[in-house]
């Protein structure tokens, strides 16, 4: 049997076995969900990579499936990270009601995946990310928490998305009747197609919503918050970036073959990568300011992962080589620190019952691994040198410079500085601070779940210094995508002037230094060191009394929000609220249409046929 | 003796004839009788089938006559989905409501024989061949349909009935007008042979016929502005009847216009008109849809909103629309039956049927809960479930006649359509439940039933081909006329 | 090997010097601004005197693991830093082959970064102390930073967008080669700079984060002996480095150690003066303060250099 169908298969009817097995034991849809996607997993890594091809005609259509290169850098992500989370999701979910449907919804939201990035026609590419936003929906409202503000936003917004993508492909359709990918592109690049542009617009909208664009986003913050933590990590991680690989799919694969004699078509490609572009840098700049107000550590989290999304967004829609890479990176990297940070989060959830950081405070010494493992992935996302997340930011930069985005790079540089807020809020306000009495009981989690979030760490660390492995997937992809010629270094990043960044000599420098000022500290004076908890502090000379907490949480970025006021004041929600009030009331308007009333049909009836009669005489 | 279509008239008359007496004897005939007769049904259309798919179209005539002048039945794929489509949800409605405990003051029985008259009616109306014929059934199927919506005694439904028959009323008098002005033009009520006579009538005639035809026939496929008896029809009668209401009376009403409109006439004709009907009914039921508190009215105007996008596809008037509308009214008529006769259970004490009695009935009913979200899904057209393939070569056919704007309006009301699905599915799962309501648990018939057609929604879902072709010999049917009209023609000539 | 041993010891004396120079200009301060205050105030060696006592007190206050690593941070990113700014033009003297650096494997966008590990590291420290005075100095100080950050970074990318370079050495280069300094070639990028340099110092009226008499000096609040001794240390490295990039940026660089120092010691009075002058801002005021004009005249920078 094929290998890529075989694999399908095997996530497909696992969520089905994982949906009927809660019947039998609570504890086994966890271990069914894990079991299978490390079978297809196993399954993806032994094979060859030529086997992942898949046709199958049915229903008058023809469906292709393939795995190529650009595709494999999906791949590791959706597998790696799922792989990571359904095996944090074991202890994770342990004890929780209605376990079935979660690992149902999970594993099925995985295949969906899996088909989306191997589809080579639209058909597949649409079935697939419509059995990924509904079985993601199913796990968004699974805590059944706000089903309304939460659960429908997302569906009325995928849907949106998904409808703007299937009138796309129906364009398309009707302008060369094929739905497959490679012979669209071919016809590109060889005729003009009459709706090519509108097609291409669309297209970009819906994979927008996924990618929770400005001023689509609406529902992704509430969806990231809501979902339980060790879906979010991959709804975050690798599930928005469903967006970016359609989008990488249109700008790069489909509109770049446009015929080059066309200039208009030439013209709009680079126009709406710009505007696609500054969409990314707003959004990356508008939800980093949110993020840095909110309280609860999910929902800034969510934010940031919209902001982070914008960037990822930029980079594809720039469209020089180095952006792109700058971007995929990027996409990689957010799936691991991203992932990490919401397992995390998830850990502290499950251990000390919420990630309000108004409630708890102090949990370094509790658990000190998921603290760990938070620092690892905040310095990544912040960009600081030197872990991996400083070598897209560095490369998005500088894409940017070079490409001429000036403007650009300062609204980014400034989402990226802002993000130094956040990312402190989220590590002070969960894990530093004066300890809490009511968090005393608190205990690391469990091994399983630790153990995932570490690998993605240990991978973080690893990638800050040889980015090469990472870029090697990137490069192979990129050629597909029809980047000739992509270079890249092991340690070394260059861009365009031929300025370069030598990281092993970065890392080295750290180190060294580090190393130095870590020996100097703790042997200088060792035996003189007097260890004291958060409650022995100097403030004012008086010492805080046992029960209470002085920990900084409210308000914490108070003065930053009446500074940053104006950038604050409108809201998208109250907008689409609006707008969802007025359909409201058209929609109540229009219903009134039905009276009820017999004789008023009655008239109707009588109406319509006299006016039907006296149109047809006079026209037809 | 040969099965032949007329078995599908003379059956469930003789039954309907029987019944009376042999339960006398026994109560229980009553609810058995036709239960045998749609299981027969089921046999005739399998056998028939098997036979149109060797010989081809099989043209009958009863009681000797020839055709033109006789009736005669005809019975070819076009007709022979749905006459399959009706014995189906006739005997699946059946075997549901077996145990459905009605109103206790009146008998069962009356019930059971409606319930049969009114999918004998709609299969008359497909396998006839004769226009006359076909308003008669069309007549059948219109009482039946009146005394089940005012089956619960009480006045809403006797009003909803009303308005049924006030309506209706209107049906049937521009139909009978139509079929007595094509009688005094060609000289015959033959559908093969009015195709061919057609273009003898002057134009401006034929077009006032056309008119009668489409308001006549868009009451029984409720149409906008026409359809106002429809919601209330759908809310009163018992919950199975609304599966049959969607699934089979609806259902004949469409048939008459495609044949009307395609053999009869040609669909250019009036295709136009339909398709900005067929729009104007969707958008408008769905918005109407959304607005409504209790499921089955929900229900029904979601049916109306399905309907005009069917209509739409008819407008459009190609083989591949033909085949769309086909699929949409094949899947219409498998989840629209799942989500009533799920409704029927988990409102079964309720008297209001509002949403908001749903709240957490999931709880206390998970498989029930589970297959109205399965329709629900399903309805709204998510793959992997039958319904998305419909819309799919809906949106294909209508990208084929490059009609975008109309593909953008009706992409934009399922939007409505999968909030008003979506909410009642997250206010059966994720309210608090009420304690008040008393429960009905349904028996093994209706978990069978309901699992039958979850399958099917399913199975199609993953694997089209179940269907397609055979829905593709239909719409080939009836877009090429030739075949049919010989058939019937020629039987008799020789 | 003989290289890598003269390019340690260069590395060793370059940070020395930082910190000499870096512990002198506080001291300097502090005389200057007690004479402005008709104070006689301390001798301008008290900088280093403090650091002796704190270096030398037995008793030393251990809060966690953040509060150990806090210090090392700073140091760490002081030395990094330094080692990737180049303190003199390369090559035309001899003795500018003391100060030998990996500048070549640098760039601006990761000095950008580089300076901003040190800050989160301390933030990090402060916070595991508990003391709430902590934790607001270090949100000031980050809010100021995405204040001051803006105009700093339109600067910046107007140099990089004008010179078709991201390299600190590139840009020493142009100096070199044209005659003409950035901050008369790009007067409006540099003035920019200048102002962001204002709250990059951290002399008042943008003292929010130390903050004394009203936070308790703020993030180091509860930092004593050697952890707050070395932080010192840090910070001076990092007063140095400030205003060797602003020199190499915009003054032309320096071609000996005195030139650097007569430079340096220039810019480093403006934000002193300034200070004199002005009382504290509230944190929104600062903010406000930087994204008013100093952002305008970036931005009229950064478009003279696009065209």
């Amino acid at each position: 049997m094929n290998t890529l169908a075989l694999i399908l298969l095997i996530l497909f009817s696992g969520a089905i076995v994982a949906f009927l097995s809660e019947k039998v034991s609570k504890f086994l849809p966890s271990l069914i969900a894990f079991i299978s996607i490390t079978a297809a997993g196993i399954l993806f890594y032994t094979s060859p990579a030529d086997v992942f091809n898949f046709k199958l005609s049915m229903a008058g259509l023809n469906f292709t499936l393939k795995i190529d290169e650009f595709s494999r850098l999906f791949v590791h992500m959706i597998i790696g990270l799922s792989w990571l989370a359904s095996m944090y999701a074991v202890g994770y979910m342990q004890n929780k009601e209605r376990q079935g449907t979660f690992f149902f919804n999970m594993l099925l939201s995985i295949g969906g995946m899996l088909g989306i990035v191997a589809a080579r026609d639209l058909v597949s590419f649409f079935v697939f990310w419509e059995i990924m936003t509904w079985s993601s929906f199913l796990i968004v409202v699974w805590t059944g928490a706000d089903f309304r503000r939460t659960g429908i936003w997302y569906m009325v917004f995928s849907a949106m998305g998904a409808y703007a993508m299937l009138m796309a492909i129906m364009m398309i359709y009707s302008d060369i009747h094929t739905f497959n990918i490679d012979e669209i592109i071919a016809a590109i690049a060889e005729q003009r197609l009459p709706h090519l542009v509108e097609a291409s617009v669309l297209l970009l909208f819906g994979f927008s919503v996924k990618a929770a664009l400005m001023p689509l986003h609406v529902w992704a913050p509430n969806a990231y918050t809501q979902a339980p933590a060790a879906y979010t990590a991959i709804f975050s991680g690798v599930l928005s970036k469903m967006g970016i690989f359609g989008m990488a799919l249109v700008l790069l694969s489909m509109l770049k073959f446009a015929n080059p004699a066309d200039f208009s078509l030439v013209y709009i490609n680079g126009f709406i990568g710009q505007i696609l572009a500054w969409l990314g840098a707003i959004t990356a700049a508008i939800a980093t300011l949110y993020a840095l107000i909110q309280t609860d550590a999910k929902k800034l989290l969510a934010y940031s992962s919209v902001a982070q999304l914008g960037y990822i967004t930029i980079g594809i829609a720039i469209g020089t080589p180095l952006s792109v890479m700058a971007s995929l990176f990027l996409a990689v990297l957010h799936a691991l620190f991203k992932g990490t940070l919401f397992l995390a989060m998830g850990a502290v959830e499950r251990q000390a019952g919420t990630t309000d950081m108004t409630k708890i405070s102090g949990l370094i010494r509790r658990m000190p691994w998921t603290f760990f493992v938070t620092l690892v992935s905040i310095i990544s996302l912040a960009g600081v040198p030197p872990l991996a997340g400083f070598v897209g930011k560095w490369m998005l930069y500088e894409a940017l410079i070079t490409n001429g985005n000036v403007f650009m790079v300062v609204v980014v540089f400034f989402s990226s500085t802002a993000a130094f807020l956040y990312s402190y809020r989220i590590l002070f306000g969960i894990f530093l601070g004066q300890e809490e009495d009511d968090t005393a009981h608190v205990k690391e989690a469990p091994l399983s779940m630790i153990l995932p979030m570490v690998v993605m760490a240990l991978l973080l660390i690893a990638l800050g210094t040889y980015p090469g492995l990472l870029f090697d997937p990137i490069a192979q992809g990129m050629t597909v995508l029809g980047f000739e010629n992509v270079t890249w270094q092991m340690t070394v990043l260059s861009n365009v002037w031929g300025n370069t960044v030598n990281l092993m000599y970065i890392s080295t420098t750290i180190g060294v230094a580090f190393v130095a000022a870590l020996l100097f500290l703790t042997l200088k004076g060792r035996k003189g060191s007097r260890n004291v908890g958060t409650k022995d502090i100097s403030t004012s000379g008086e010492i805080p009394l046992e029960h209470e907490n002085l920990t900084y949480q409210l308000d914490f970025f108070k003065p930053f929000e009446r500074a940053a006021s104006p950038l604050y004041r409108r809201k998208m929600t109250k907008i689409y609220d609006d707008l969802s009030n007025g359909l409201d009331a058209l929609f109540d308007f229009t219903r009134k249409i039905y009276t009820g009333n017999g004789q008023t049909y009655a008239l109707y009836v009588v109406i319509f046929l006299v006016a039907l009669l006296i149109y047809v005489q006079n026209t037809l | 003796m040969s099965i032949t279509p007329v078995h599908y008239i003379a059956v469930p008359l003789a039954a309907a004839f029987l019944i009376p007496i042999l339960s006398k004897f026994h109560k229980e005939t009553a609810r058995i009788i036709p239960g045998l007769v749609f299981s027969y049904f089921l046999v005739i259309s399998f056998v028939l089938m098997r036979q149109v798919s060797n010989t081809g179209i099989i043209s009958e005539t009863i009681a000797g006559w020839r055709a033109p002048w006789g009736i005669n039945l005809v019975f070819g794929y076009f007709s022979g989905f749905f006459a399959t489509l009706m014995s189906v949800i006739g005997f699946l409605t059946w075997l549901y409501s077996y145990r459905f405990k009605l109103v206790d003051s009146k008998p069962a029985m009356s019930y059971y024989i409606l319930l049969m008259m009114l999918v004998t009616g709609s299969i008359g109306i497909v396998i006839t061949g004769d226009i006359f014929n076909m308003f008669v059934f069309l007549e059948i199927v219109a009482i039946s349909a009146f005394s089940l919506t005012s089956f619960y005694p009480g006045r809403d439904g006797a009003e909803a009935a009303f308005k049924y028959l006030l309506i209706a009323s209107f049906s049937s008098f521009l139909i009978l007008l139509a079929v007595l002005l094509l009688y005094t033009q060609t000289g015959t009520l033959n559908i093969a042979e009015l195709s061919t006579k057609v273009h003898l009538i002057p134009q401006s005639l034929k077009l006032t016929i056309l008119v009668m035809f489409v308001v006549g026939l868009g009451i029984e496929s409720e149409l906008f502005p026409l359809n106002g008896w429809a919601p209330d029809a759908y809310s009163q009668a018992p919950a199975p009847v609304g599966a049959v209401f969607a699934g089979v009376v609806v259902k004949g009403g469409i048939y008459a216009t495609m044949r009307v409109m395609f053999t009869m006439f040609d669909i250019n004709e009036m295709g136009q008109i339909l398709l900005i009907l067929g729009l104007i009914t969707t958008i408008i039921a769905e918005v109407a849809a959304i607005k409504q508190t209790q499921v089955k009215r929900m229900l029904a105007y979601s049916s109306i909103g399905q309907m005009g996008v069917v209509m739409m596809a008819i407008g459009i008037g190609t083989e591949d629309a033909v085949f769309a509308a086909l699929f949409m009214m094949f899947n219409h008529a498998i989840i629209k039956g799942l989500l009533f006769f799920s409704t029927g259970f988990l409102l079964h004490n309720s008297l209001t049927k509002t949403i908001a009695e749903m709240k957490g009935v999931a709880k206390k009913f998970p498989v029930l809960s589970f297959m109205f979200a399965l329709g629900s899904f399903a309805i709204v057209g998510l793959p992997p479930f039958s319904g998305f393939w419909s819309k799919l070569y809906f949106l294909m056919a209508a990208a084929d006649a490059k009609l975008f704007s109309m593909i953008a309006l009706v992409l934009a009301v399922s939007i409505v359509e999968i909030v008003y699905y979506f909410r009642v599915v997250g206010v059966m799962y994720y309210h608090q439940p009420d304690e008040s309501l008393p429960t009905k648990q349904p028996g093994l018939n209706a978990y069978f039933v309901m699992g039958f057609l979850a399958a099917l929604i399913i199975g199609v879902g993953v694997y089209p081909d179940l269907i397609t072709n055979f829905l593709h010999a239909a719409a080939y049917e009836l877009t090429h006329k030739t075949e049919y009209v010989q058939t019937v023609l020629t039987q008799f000539v020789r | 090997m003989e290289g890598l041993a003269i390019k340690i010891l260069g590395a060793v004396i370059t940070t020395i010097v930082a910190f000499a120079v870096g512990m002198t200009y506080g001291g300097i301060t502090r005389k200057l601004t007690a004479r402005v205050q008709n104070r006689v105030g301390p001798t301008i060696f008290q900088n280093f005197i403090d650091l002796l006592k704190l270096q030398s007190k037995k008793t030393n206050i251990y809060h966690g693991v953040m509060g150990h690593f806090a210090p090392m941070w700073i140091i760490t990113a002081a030395i990094t830093v330094l080692m990737f700014i180049p303190v003199l033009h390369p090559g035309t003297a001899w003795y500018n082959s003391w100060f030998p650096n990996l500048s070549f494997h640098g760039d601006l966008i990761f000095l950008l970064y580089m300076m901003v590990f040190g800050s989160l590291g301390m933030a990090l420290g402060a916070g595991q102390t508990g003391n709430p005075n902590s934790a607001i100095g270090v949100t000031r100080g980050l809010s100021q930073m995405v204040g001051f950050e803006i105009p700093f970074v339109l600067a910046l990318v107007a140099l990089m967008v004008q010179y078709q370079t991201t390299s600190i050495q590139d840009i020493m280069t142009v100096q070199r080669e044209s005659g003409v300094w950035m901050m008369f070639s790009n007067p409006f990028s540099f003035l920019a700079a200048l102002f962001a340099s204002l709250g990059m110092f951290r002399y008042s009226p943008f003292d929010i984060v130390g903050a004394p008499a009203e936070l308790a000096s703020g993030p180091v609040s509860e930092f004593g002996g050697k952890y707050l001794g070395t932080m010192m240390s840090g910070g001076s490295i990092f007063a140095f480095i400030k205003l060797t990039l602003y020199v190499d940026l915009f003054l032309g660089g320096a071609y000996s150690i005195p030139e650097l120092l007569i430079k340096t010691f220039a810019l480093y009075m403006i934000p002193v003066f300034y200070g004199w002058v002005n009382p504290r801002y509230r944190t929104e005021q600062a903010i406000r303060y930087f994204w008013g004009w100093p952002t305008a005249l970036g931005v009229i920078g950064l478009l003279i250099a696009i065209f």
